[in-house]
């Protein structure tokens, strides 16, 4: 039977993470547990929950900054500032769809994860906006990093490392993030029936401009793809579209939008789409809504890759070619999802020859129990750097108590 | 000299001849500085009350060579203190007498400009200006922008996350550098990241960036680059008292209005700068605001209007918005001439670098006030308002008897003072060795030692920079050392489900 033990405050973690070390029992450290399908598949006996957690400690909308619990919800916290106008810049997203689970998920898991939306190509990852930390590490023992100002330079900047470790460094128990200004109006251009490549192009040229573009995606001409919500602005899966952000004021908005479009003029006429319509398209590509569990693609296995921007529009299309899946782009060509009909290694190996040829990397964000058992999903690292990750692991937490085994096959105990 | 740095080990001294041969067998030629006359130059960086001859200075031109230089250091057990340009504040690359102090002043070559991606790739020993120049004929730049940026490095700049005045709104060093060539001490190449948003792993990256070379010795950098804005407008305003200062900057910021620079000067510090350049300050006033909006001219001169709105409903007394590139450069002036104009008025300083949360400002200010009456010495005060970063400049001379201890004292309570606040002790400038007997007041010993245990990773004889940034030094060993607490195997007293 699998030990929940739903702790109320950083002693009680330390008071778990103790006694894991003594009974040298690894722990799954979880908030709502919305992300648990990603991952290595792990066994344990203790689950360790930061549900209650949950507190807004402070928010300062003056200060740009919001402190909260680990396990709050951070349904909950986009709330919080949105009701002063305010958002997380890095634009978390939803993996809800995706993964087929409810709810938006806790904090922690938000940062542990490290999964920005379109806007990183302009304003950065959770990395860049997570402020300071307190947690748990490995060896029991409550640290802070970090702070609660937006410039800091005191000590080392553990927090970079927390973003995105998937709770395999420490407990996070409060986090303090950066929020800023939610932009005023929006407008996305879109371009209809260009190739991969050529998208590319447009995309590349887009970001390339002064016109400060906040996201460049493209959605490649699909027959499987089904329609989704928030995309119908864009019209029918059948035809490739191509699309482009811009956000500030409405006149600068406004004013960017046909500057920009006259720029991207020898890719064809642009469509202007404003606002409500435009910030759902947005959240449909973030969320990768056309592979949602519960649509036609449900079933087939999605990788996320990144590389380098200007390689993507290639290597998108040669792994749609070789599997006959389905890609769509982000982050101007820098971000790939695809789509593949699942097989029993869930293609890795094409998939990190091709995205590596690109000097890109890639990790299985969507697959069943016996693919993530049977293949690494998270990228490997060539072994100098792979070797120095697990000897900043073991610095935290030596007797690989938390998480164990979920970014890694080889990490044993 | 007030702060102690490890004792030099005379086993290594004695060696030294040898050491110097061992050297120039890997770095050819001129490379390798052992006389006490050309390594002077070396003896200090930025933080220029502290010196110390190094044991050899070598200049390597190649990674090769600097993983031989490691690698050997490493083998027989001889510390390293790594240097860009020599302009850290902090003490960052103050040698060490047992130390080889290893320039990367020869890695001076950009290695790829690539336009599409966005991205530069360069060598460590390019200075932060130099790579804006080298893509400003596209229309690109390199966002952070520290006011050494002629002469500082990029690799200094990784070191210390170097910021600038506009790192509010388009983020300090680690926000816009994407990956490295990583030498560790044991001389192992490794490489970080590269042309993509995002890195595979851990954010190895950014945890070497700040990390204020004690991690491992950058041998490339690649950054980020953006495309400039459009144009750039500043309004300088005038304000009675300082509060109403504070208040105007609150309420731009709670306005959903992110300036391209926000920049607040005290009286003192508004007179210096007058007297030096002739900036056109009213000298009135007690705060003075310059606030600059950059992005497509019909943005700028929307929010240009919005600003003038919220500053003439804080009191403001003095209002002037820059109407050409040449008044914009002019209010300007003064800022950036600041520490200089005070140089003039002051035969020493000593320029701190706390950061508040920025509601805070009134109340550093007073505390500043009292601590300039105690010590019986002058202070003006720089701020980057927009991101809570205050430059407390304290005046002294350093031929009177007392005067630096009692400098030293008066910025160890500012600072002390900042992370009452809610702040902290190093905004950009870094820790170094001037804040290292700190950082107790910031963070405790299990903080200090998770940190220490993470150098260990990197480093485990800690032979890479010692003496920076942590107060106490630690035996690898002994850090990772699990202390086992009498375990209760049946997690006791939790709610279960």
């Amino acid at each position: 039977m699998v030990d929940a033990l739903k702790v109320r405050n950083a002693a009680d973690v330390e008071e778990v993470v103790r006694a894991a070390i003594a009974s040298e029992q690894p722990l799954e450290v979880i908030g709502h547990g919305s992300k648990r399908g990603i991952g290595q598949v792990t066994a344990t006996n203790a689950v360790l929950d930061l549900s209650a957690l949950s507190a807004v400690v402070a928010y300062e909308p003056n200060e740009l900054i919001i402190t909260a619990q680990a396990g709050a919800p951070l349904g909950d916290l986009l709330s919080l500032i949105d009701s002063k106008s305010q958002q997380f810049a890095f634009d978390p997203m939803d993996t809800g769809p995706l993964l087929g689970t409810t709810g938006r998920g806790t904090l922690g898991g938000m940062i542990a994860a490290g999964l920005a939306g379109s806007r990183r190509v302009r304003a950065g990852g959770v990395r860049d906006h997570l402020l300071g930390a307190h947690a748990v590490s490995g060896f029991g023992e409550s640290f802070k990093t970090g702070g609660k100002v937006v410039k800091n330079v005191t000590g080392y900047d553990l927090c970079k490392l927390l973003a995105g470790s998937w709770g395999t460094l420490a407990v996070m128990t409060e986090a303090t993030l950066k929020v800023m200004p939610r932009p005023e109006a929006e407008r996305t251009l879109v371009l209809r029936g260009l190739d991969d490549p050529r998208a590319n192009l447009a995309m590349t040229a887009a970001l390339g401009s002064p016109f400060d573009v906040s996201g460049a995606a493209h959605l490649p001409a699909s027959s499987l793809r089904p329609e989704v919500e928030g995309l119908g602005a864009v019209g029918s899966p059948r035809e490739a579209v191509t699309v482009v952000r811009l956000e500030g004021i409405t006149a600068s908005a406004v004013h960017r939008a046909g500057s920009l479009a006259k720029l991207l003029a020898p890719f064809g006429a642009a469509e202007v789409i404003a606002d409500d319509a435009s910030a759902a398209i947005w959240s449909a590509v973030r969320d990768v809504l056309p592979f949602a569990a519960d649509g036609q693609l449900g079933a087939w296995t999605v990788w996320r890759i990144v590389c380098p921007p200007v390689s993507g529009g290639a290597l998108g299309q040669a792994l749609a070619r070789q599997t006959g899946g389905e890609v769509i782009y982000d982050w101007g060509g820098g971000l790939i999802w695809a789509a593949l009909p699942p097989t029993a290694d869930g293609s890795a190996g094409l998939v990190r020859k091709l995205a590596g040829a690109a000097g890109g990397h890639a990790t299985l964000l969507r697959a069943f129990d016996e693919v993530r058992q049977a293949v690494d999903v998270f990228p490997p690292q060539p072994s100098g750097v792979a070797a120095l990750e697990e000897r900043v692991r073991v610095s935290f937490d030596p007797k690989a108590v938390l998480n164990r085994g979920r970014l890694r096959r080889s990490v044993a105990s | 000299m007030a702060i102690m740095m490890p004792e030099a080990d005379s086993a290594v001294l004695a060696r030294r001849g040898e050491i110097v041969a061992a050297l120039r067998a890997i770095v050819p030629g001129e490379g390798v500085i052992d006389s006490a006359a050309e390594m002077l130059p070396y003896e200090s960086d930025g933080l220029m009350a502290y010196r110390q001859p190094p044991m050899v200075v070598v200049l390597p031109e190649t990674t090769a060579q600097v993983s031989q230089v490691l690698k050997y250091c490493h083998q027989q057990g001889i510390k390293v203190v790594p240097r860009g340009s020599g302009t850290s504040l902090s003490g960052g690359a103050l040698p060490l007498a047992d130390g080889v102090l290893l320039g990367l002043g020869k890695f001076k070559r950009i290695r790829e400009i690539d336009f599409d991606n966005r991205v530069v790739v360069t060598e460590p020993g390019v200075t932060n200006l130099a790579i804006s120049q080298a893509v400003a004929h596209a229309g690109f730049y390199y966002a952070p922008d520290p006011s050494s940026q002629i002469a500082c490095s990029i690799g200094g700049n990784v070191a210390e996350n170097s910021g600038g005045v506009h790192c509010l709104k388009y983020g300090m060093t680690t926000n816009n550098v994407l990956g490295c060539e990583l030498v560790l001490m044991n001389g192992e190449v490794l490489r970080i990241g590269g042309k993509c948003t995002e890195n595979a792993g851990y954010d190895l990256m950014g945890l070497i960036t700040g990390s204020e070379g004690l991690l491992g010795v950058v041998t490339e950098v690649t950054v980020r680059i953006l495309q400039k804005p459009e144009t750039a407008r500043a309004l300088m305003v005038g304000f009675a008292e300082v509060e109403a200062a504070g208040e105007c900057v609150a309420r731009i910021i709670g306005a959903g209005i992110i300036p391209g620079g926000m920049e607040m000067m005290d009286k003192p510090a508004i007179h210096a700068a007058e007297a030096f350049v002739h900036a056109g300050y009213p000298l009135d006033v007690e705060a003075l605001l310059i606030i600059e909006l950059d992005g497509p001219g019909v943005e700028v001169d929307e929010l240009i209007s919005r600003v003038e709105t919220i500053a003439n409903g804080c009191g403001s007394t003095t209002c002037r918005i820059s109407t050409s590139e040449a008044e914009r450069n002019l209010f300007w002036a003064g800022r950036k001439a600041a520490f200089p104009a005070v140089g003039r008025i002051s035969p020493d300083y000593l320029c701190m670098d706390g950061t508040i949360p920025r509601g805070a400002l009134p109340k550093a200010l007073a505390r500043i006030r009292e601590l300039s009456e105690k010590y019986q010495l002058g202070c003006a005060n720089v701020f980057h308002a927009g991101d809570g970063n205050l430059h407390p400049l304290i005046l002294y001379d350093a031929n009177k008897p007392g005067e630096m201890e009692r400098a030293e004292a008066f910025g160890a309570d500012i600072l002390r003072c900042c992370v009452e606040l809610g702040g902290v002790l190093t905004g950009e400038h870094g820790v170094g060795i001037e804040k290292r007997d700190l950082m107790p007041d910031m963070f405790t010993e299990i903080d200090l030692n998770q940190q220490q245990r993470v150098k260990c990773a990197f480093d485990s004889q800690g032979l890479l920079n010692p003496g920076k940034v942590f107060p106490t030094l630690h035996r690898c060993a002994e850090l990772g050392r699990m202390h086992v607490h009498a375990g209760k195997l049946a997690f006791p007293d939790l709610p279960r489900f």
